[in-house]
């Protein structure tokens, strides 16, 4: 079994999501919450499928490029993305992550308990916060992530699955 | 690491408490604009930048097989052509005003005129958190700084929020964290105008202040970022707010798919505001 190759299979595709995530999936050119977020899609499975020292640095990396590109407060998405990634790591040992209604069910989940962080985080510790992000755009984003991201989820789910021997 | 896997609500707990710290630690001091913060720009720059020429070439290989190529042509030189006289008429329709008030007056106007640097849009925010942010493919290497407004020929775009060695980050103007000292063109008003996430207002108009839906609003140059009388947007609805006046403000250009912009080449100076 190889072990550098999944590391740097990842790595590559953190940073191509990263890049295609802010060019052709950047919310300013679908709309609020009609874009699909491929990093998430990214963390759920390595939530799922990778191992947790990997899969944790790879997230907070993920996460630390989305706060430097989306220009806000620093920490944010690292350790929500993180917190989504140690959930799922737990969760992932009770269930089969190979169904595909599970891989689903996390995908959604995935998405309401990251905004659900950041919401929660932002409101503790801001007076006069103007969450511009409604429950309704969550609950859109966490269907567009469910329908656009789940191909996209088997696909690294393959390629993976090929690197790794 | 098996304790992780067993306590990942307890894990989850932990990384919330670090998430209100850190949150607590950049509302005083946001993006210092750190070397890891420039290192992802940097890294991030050449594949946003190979995407952009590669959807730039596509486009134009489209545009020009399946478009009247001469027809397309003509079309964008006269736009050009009918933008530039707008702006021009704007300038002197702003020149004219500001010369009867200048008659009255026997102190002398510095006006200023500052470089400008255009720039190709190579991508936008990846997060809905903070939407409205644009990255441009000009950065420390072309002599751009952290605050220096941007603009097109319609108005002002926003400013420059984090620089790179060869990008920058722009935080456009419709951002709730973005605010512009500005006033209505038509009466003088003065009023802040902030990003809403989806559009603009100008607040803390005076509540005797003439402002109506149609009237041009323009930076003041007050605030120290922006240079004074650049078109910002057209008011759109009026309401009263805490004893002030408060303008729905439509910014003139379509934020969302922006290809090129300006970067004035002006340092954000320590003014203040109100200094008349």
């Amino acid at each position: 079994m190889n072990r550098v190759l999944p590391v740097i299979f990842l790595i590559l595709l953190s940073l191509l999501f990263i890049v295609l995530q802010s060019t052709f999936f950047s919310p300013i050119h679908f709309g609020h919450a009609f874009y699909p977020d491929l990093n998430l899609v990214l963390i759920v499975f390595l939530g799922l499928f990778s191992d947790l020292r990997r899969g944790a640095i790879i997230a907070i990396g993920n996460g630390y490029m989305m706060d430097v590109l989306s220009g806000y407060v620093i920490g944010i998405h690292s350790l929500s993305r993180l917190s989504v990634f140690v959930i799922l790591k737990g969760i992932s040992q009770h269930i089969y992550s190979q169904s595909r209604i599970t891989q689903a069910m996390a995908v959604l989940f995935a998405t309401l308990f990251l905004w659900g962080f950041i919401w929660v985080s932002l409101r503790l510790k801001t007076d006069d916060l103007e969450f511009g992000i409604s429950l309704g755009d969550v609950m859109t984003q966490g269907v567009v992530n469910t329908v656009v991201g789940l191909p996209v989820f088997w696909i690294i789910n393959g390629l993976y699955a090929k690197v790794q021997w | 690491m098996n304790f992780i896997k067993r306590h990942p609500v307890l894990m989850s707990l932990v990384l919330f408490f670090f998430a209100t710290q850190v949150i607590s630690l950049n509302l005083e001091e946001k993006h210092a604009g750190d070397p890891f913060s420039r290192f992802v720009l940097l890294l991030t720059y050449y594949p946003q930048k190979s995407i952009f020429a590669l959807t730039g070439t596509v486009v134009s290989i489209w545009q020009n097989y399946v478009d009247l190529v001469g027809v397309r042509e003509e079309n964008e030189r006269l736009r050009l052509e009918v933008r530039k006289l707008r702006e021009e008429r704007f300038r002197l329709w702003e020149e004219e005003l500001q010369n009867k008030r200048l008659k009255n007056l026997l102190g002398l106007k510095k006006v200023y005129s500052y470089k400008t640097l255009s720039a190709n849009v190579i991508g936008g925010s990846p997060s809905m958190l903070r939407s409205q942010v644009i990255i441009i493919d000009r950065g420390k290497e072309d002599g751009v700084s952290e605050g220096m407004p941007v603009a097109t020929h319609e108005g002002i775009v926003g400013r420059i929020f984090l620089v790179g060695a060869k990008s920058s980050e722009v935080i456009l103007i419709t951002d709730e964290i973005s605010a512009v000292d500005a006033y209505i063109h038509r009466t003088r008003a003065r009023g802040i105008v902030k990003g809403t996430g989806n559009g603009c207002v100008m607040e803390y108009i005076e509540k005797k202040a003439d402002v109506s839906v149609g009237d041009k609003v323009v930076s003041s140059g007050k605030d120290g970022f922006f240079p004074s009388g650049v078109v910002i947007g057209t008011v759109i609805g009026v309401e009263s707010s805490a004893g002030f006046i408060r303008a729905r403000v439509s910014p003139d250009m379509d934020l969302d798919s922006l290809e090129e912009v300006l970067v004035i080449l002006k340092a954000p100076e320590n003014r203040v505001a109100n200094d008349e």
